[in-house]
């Protein structure tokens, strides 16, 4: 194991890395503007990346009609996730809905299962050429393009966010949930759309892991959820661009860790790096906006 | 008042659930074999097969006339499949509650993990007073991890001998093609059957063929990313690559050697994986991958079967081929052993059923004979199937040729 | 009636599993660390029984001290963390308990045969029970007596001076700390009672189920182990015996009828459980009747 078999373990991990920063993206998303976590988010997700199979495997569309249907499935998703799970729940009670979100996680799981007989579906890659090839390491020409897609798709995020009313609307509602509904803005309205906005985003997500590893299986949910809970905590809970250079350092730092030991100790490494990170810095890379738990 | 009436009503509800878990129904002269096993999580598919095969056989048997009482009766066997979702808790309870009920015997279960305390959850030696362990037979059809049977006299498994067959896989290799002779793995890790076919089996029989083992690569069973897992096969260079892992992590192996352009002359696989899901997943890559299986609709028998399961909405492959053969073994050991099936002969019966399968010594299969050994076990008879063309064609089978 | 037995044994540990949750959920900290503590009990008194000879009992207290051990160690440095980071915290601890047990060997030779715990194999012949010749019925005895005097401690613990300064905790940092109570012991004293009473659960589920492995302590049961104290409601010990009933007794078990419609039916009871009663199944108002039905019977007897 040379020097060059870590730094493309580091490589690979970077690229890959990107999925778990769109998944952190929306778990902290959500925990801004209600204070709480949803734990069906990865599982949403993946499950929307199912129903964009709907398009080529029941209605004969062409292949790459998955990613548009899998975005569009995983916003609604999102939606029927706020329904319910937040919208009925009370604010003060945010065990509630801890448990409603792994009671949904539970649901969408069994549904992939039963609809797909566990059995793993193909997944169309983004760009299928050939590996690019720079010295001595290779470059994964469809992570490339997971990668630029990812990029993208945090770009029009942040663009969402900060340069449109509906934007400013839910960082209006996450900041001030009070005094936003006293200038007219609809709680619910904006707290709907935010779980859309990020049910679209778990969408790119969920499409991207599954053109990145070219299946699609209920076995992928568990893992996503983990590390996805993992890069918010460290990216800081609330915080966009923690998520994404927390999604990016867990992404090289497992890859990293699995090259340097083994694959059956790597995912202690992760955990160790998450309490490092909680020792040293217990509000994450870069706090929330609040910094309230 | 409302939230006391809906007190109320969650507490009837759960009453009548718990009332309806305890009720069986009222059998009269049924012949009770329940199947159970994994009908959640991604080995779903395995348990729809193992309930297709079992209702697929328990119609046919029916259909001939049903079991031949020892009092001249006349039994139909009635089968119902229980979801253990291929945890050891659920297992041992479904168990628990067939042998509190009027089950005579279980076939099942899936996966190994819930076999393995299962089986330690039954009496150790059939007899012995002192242990007070669960005294209920157990065929299992699928659950594969070697020397299983071992742990109790009243299990009994009717699987592929996994170390029979790589041991005849390796030889047949090296005679066909004498310029193979290095081989490297890729293993699952933390999935006990998969570790134990590489480390405990094909490790073992690839150097008595006379093949060099090279090492393995290893990674977990959910694994997504194998990009350094395909540059030490790439490294190691060797001849064939053996894959000892389930369809979703074989699959993503392969597409990853795809990508980075690594070949290997031969590739071979694990038994589980010769199943629609590689080919769902990988048809193209998995182009040509080698496994051994006992079964395979060579015989008109086996045509037959895989018919009639089909009607049940299941396939036949490898394990619930085991689940369908096992339903006519226990017919036969019921008949000879003189089963009567009536209420109160029940735990009678279960000895009788154990006494009879452990006196087996040979068995019918759907391929042909198979032999029972003193453990408990099978060796059933194999043939080595490859993926062509997105589907599992017969590439050579030992007892023919 | 064995049925049901075991049924009674499984509702047993499962019991301790929630209970370990629920006294460390009374400090107002979210654990989802308990199923590590679990494994540690489990495996502890696995390997005490079956390489070590020892007898059930104190093996029990012996993997009861270690989990609590552990569950101090883990209490200093959870205190850094709040609210759902300290969850994910102690997910990823949970986690980390797991994948030492999948790394973990330690065989000895007994008879020519090796036993003991093997990595990603697991732990295999755990046969205590069996081989002692315990029937299902003092099995399930033994079990609920272990769960009764814990029940017993923490009920009483509920009305002691000690209980007051849990809730007071769980309710309000600032204004505990602000009438003198020490937020550190409080806090780690509540983690290391719920790791020992989850030791002990691992011990029974480990000679339950006479098998092992580090993939029966994954996420899904750490998320049981709150899982129960929040849908039965944090006002009262039973509501997690009644949580536990309900989630095993009912929704595994009573709707085995409905075939594959259970598996969907579970995740789908849970969340809209969680939306009719968010405070869970015994919530304050429910504890108060419950409270006044058995004061009136004490009163008229």
């Amino acid at each position: 194991m040379g020097f060059v078999d870590y730094m493309q373990a580091v490589i690979d991990g970077l690229l890959f890395g990107t999925t778990y920063s769109l998944i952190g993206i929306g778990f902290t998303l959500v925990f801004g503007v209600m204070q709480k976590i949803n734990m069906s988010y990865a599982a949403g997700s993946l499950a929307g990346a199912y129903c964009g199979l709907v398009g080529p495997q029941l209605l004969g569309l062409p292949p790459w009609s998955v990613f548009p249907l899998s975005i569009a499935a995983s916003g609604l998703i999102g939606y029927l996730i706020y329904l319910t799970c937040f919208r009925f729940i009370p604010l003060a009670s945010p065990l509630a809905t801890l448990m409603s979100t792994v009671g949904m996680l539970l649901l969408l799981d069994e549904i992939i299962v039963h609809s797909t007989a566990g059995m793993p579906q193909n997944y169309p890659a983004i760009y299928d050429g050939d590996p690019i090839v720079l010295g001595d390491f290779i470059l994964r020409a469809d992570l490339m393009g997971v990668f630029l897609v990812c990029v993208v798709a945090m770009a029009m995020l942040l663009a969402l966010l900060y340069r449109t009313r509906l934007g400013m609307a839910t960082r209006a509602m996450a900041q001030q949930p009070v005094a936003a509904q006293l200038c007219g803005m609809r709680l619910q309205a904006v707290n709907g759309l935010t779980f859309v906005i990020a049910g679209l985003l778990g969408g790119v997500a969920g499409a991207m892991i599954g053109a990145a590893v070219g299946m699609l299986s209920p076995l992928i949910a568990g893992p996503i959820t983990v590390k996805g809970l993992i890069v918010t905590v460290i990216g800081g809970l609330g915080s966009i661009p923690g998520a994404i250079v927390a999604g990016l350092m867990v992404g090289a730092a497992e890859n990293l860790f699995q090259a340097l030991r083994n694959v059956t100790e790597r995912d202690i490494y992760v955990m160790l790096l998450l309490f490092v990170f909680l020792v040293l810095r217990p509000g994450g890379l870069f706090s929330g906006a609040r910094g309230r738990d | 008042m409302r939230k006391a009436a809906l007190l109320l009503s969650s507490a009837l509800i759960a009453a009548a659930g718990i009332a309806a878990a305890a009720t069986a129904a009222a059998e009269d002269r049924a012949v009770i074999v329940k199947g159970f096993g994994a009908k959640s999580g991604v080995v779903r598919s395995f348990g729809i097969n193992s309930e297709a095969a079992m209702r697929a056989a328990a119609e046919l048997i029916n259909s001939q006339g049903g079991v031949k009482l020892a009092d001249g009766g006349t039994g139909k066997i009635e089968v119902e499949f229980l979801d253990d979702r291929c945890t050891a808790e659920e297992g041992i309870s479904v168990v628990r509650r067939m042998a509190s009920g009027p089950t005579l015997v279980a076939i099942g279960p899936t996966c190994s993990n819930v076999a393995e305390p299962l089986f330690g959850v039954l009496q150790k030696k059939a007899g012995d007073a002192t242990d007070s362990g669960l005294q209920f037979p157990i065929f299992t059809d699928v659950a594969i991890k070697g020397g299983l049977a071992k742990i109790s006299e009243w299990a009994f498994r009717n699987v592929p001998s996994e170390s029979e067959m790589y041991t005849s896989l390796f030889r047949w290799v090296k005679q066909t093609k004498p310029e193979l002779n290095s081989i490297f793995a890729g293993v699952e890790e933390n999935f006990a059957h998969s570790r134990a076919t590489w480390y405990a089996v094909m490790k073992e029989a690839a150097p008595k063929a006379g093949l060099e083992v090279k090492g393995e690569a290893k990674w977990l069973l959910e694994d997504t990313n194998f990009a350094q897992q395909v540059r030490e096969i790439k490294a190691a260079s060797p001849d064939i690559l053996a894959i000892a892992a389930h369809p979703f992590t074989t699959c993503g192996v392969l597409k990853e050697m795809r990508r980075q352009g690594v070949k290997v002359k031969m590739l071979i696989g694990l038994t589980s994986s010769s199943s629609l899901e590689t080919l769902q997943g990988c048809a193209k890559e998995a182009d040509g991958i080698v496994i051994p299986t006992s079964f395979a609709p060579v015989t008109q028998t086996a045509e037959a079967a895989a018919a009639q399961a089909a009607k049940y909405n299941g396939s036949l492959d490898l394990h619930s081929a085991a689940t369908y053969e096992n339903v006519f073994i226990l017919k036969k050991v019921m008949e000879e052993q003189g089963v009567l099936a009536k209420p109160d002969t029940v735990q009678a019966d279960r000895e009788k059923i154990r006494k009879g399968l452990a006196a087996l010594k040979e068995t019918d299969g759907l391929l042909g004979k198979s032999k029972r050994t003193d453990d408990r076990e099978a060796v059933k008879p194999y043939l080595y199937v490859h993926a062509k063309d997105g589907k599992w064609v017969v590439l050579h089978n030992p007892v023919t040729n | 009636m064995d049925f049901y037995y075991s049924l009674a044994q499984i509702i047993g540990f499962h019991t301790l599993l929630g209970l370990s949750a629920y006294i460390v959920l009374q400090t107002g900290q979210v654990s989802l660390a308990q199923a590590g503590f679990f494994a540690i009990g489990a495996y502890v008194a696995g390997m005490l029984t079956v390489l070590a000879g020892w007898h059930l009992v104190p093996a029990m207290l012996a993997a009861g001290l270690a989990a609590a051990l552990m569950a101090c160690l883990v209490g200093f440095p959870a205190l850094r963390v709040r609210g759902l980071m300290l969850v994910i915290a102690t997910l990823a601890f949970g986690e980390a308990v797991r994948l030492f047990f999948f790394n973990f060997d330690y065989q000895i030779a007994k008879g020519g045969v090796k036993i003991g715990p093997l990595g990603g194999e697991g732990f295999r012949q755990i046969r205590w029970f069996p081989e002692n010749g315990w029937t299902s019925l003092e099995v399930m005895l033994f079990v609920w007596l272990v769960v009764a005097l814990v029940v017993a401690a923490l009920w009483w613990t509920d009305r002691s001076r000690f209980g007051a300064v849990l809730h007071a905790v769980g309710e309000d940092e600032v204004a505990a700390q602000s009438v003198g109570i020490n937020l550190t012991a409080v806090k780690v004293t509540a983690m290391t009672i719920g790791g020992f009473i989850a030791g002990l659960g691992g011990s029974i589920y480990a000679h339950y189920t006479t098998h092992i492995e580090h993939l029966n302590f994954n996420v899904l049961l750490a998320t049981f182990a709150i899982a129960y104290p929040i849908l039965g409601g944090l006002r009262s010990v039973f509501g997690t015996i009644v949580a536990v009933i309900f989630v095993q007794g009912f929704l595994v078990e009573g709707l085995r009828f409905l075939g594959d419609w259970r598996n969907l039916l579970f995740g789908a009871l849970i969340v809209l459980a969680m939306n009719l009663r968010p405070d869970g199944l015994i919530d304050a108002a429910t504890a108060r009747r419950l409270a006044r039905l058995f004061n009136r019977e004490h009163r008229r007897a």
